[in-house]
């Protein structure tokens, strides 16, 4: 298990939009993935688990990957949350 | 396999989700669903279960049945960025919702005056798949919008 903290770019935070660019790309890897913010910890691959966060523009959010491709999934989704995604 | 009815969310007229200004939501990233184009003004829970998830400015809410399933209900596009203008909060986030329970009141003249599409995507993000989808007039908390298959 790999997990890298990022700072969520996305202006309006973790939104029904951003959720799903994030999920979409999530399902592309077999590693388990979640998604972590202050103690709550849910599935990276649920959009509304991903919104029930409430992450916001500058807040911490942990990605955690398990699994064979873990390394390439981390890389990816940390450059996504990175984004503007909107 | 079980059926699952999603019931209508909002009066208006049901429109395949392809047709949404929306990408994510018209290319089903979000997942399979269908649009509402409404002519109603209070959104009411599609399904029974827990609203784990309802914005601070109303424009989305969200609802997990004790199943895999989970509905996303998006009042408008980009409507996030409203802040709650055009948007009142009737439910609380948390709560258990029944089919009909009523969940956000919602200003359509409001929402378009700030420059928004208020076109309102429902669709069926988690487990099942999505085998029926109306189109043409629905009748919130009344009419089947689509059938989720699980």
């Amino acid at each position: 298990m790999s997990e890298r903290t990022v700072i969520l770019a996305s202006t309006s935070g973790l939104h029904a939009r951003p959720a799903a660019v994030f999920v979409q790309k999530a399902k592309g890897f077999q590693s388990q993935i979640s998604l972590s913010k202050n103690d709550k910890t849910v599935n990276g691959k649920s959009i509304l688990s991903i919104i029930s966060l409430g992450a916001l523009q500058g807040d911490e959010v942990t990605i955690k990957a398990s699994g064979a491709d873990e390394e390439n999934a981390l890389s990816d989704l940390t450059t996504l949350l990175e984004q503007d995604l909107g | 396999m079980t059926r699952i009815n999603v019931i209508a969310p909002i009066d208006g007229i049901a429109v395949d989700l392809t047709t949404v200004p929306d990408e994510v939501f018209a290319q089903k990233m979000a997942g399979d669903g269908v649009a509402i184009e409404p002519t109603g003004s209070v959104a009411v829970a599609p399904i029974s279960g827990e609203l784990v998830k309802l914005f601070p400015g109303g424009h989305a809410f969200g609802i997990t049945t004790a199943g895999d399933v989970e509905l996303i209900v998006h009042i408008g596009l980009d409507t996030i960025e409203l802040h709650g203008t055009g948007f009142e909060n009737i439910a609380t986030e948390g709560q258990h919702v029944d089919v009909g329970t009523p969940i956000v009141r919602f200003q359509r003249s409001t929402i378009e005056g700030q420059g928004k599409i208020v076109i309102s995507p429902v669709v069926s993000s988690g487990g099942g798949t999505v085998i029926e989808h109306a189109t043409g007039p629905v009748k919130a908390g009344k009419d089947v919008l689509f059938v989720i298959e699980v």
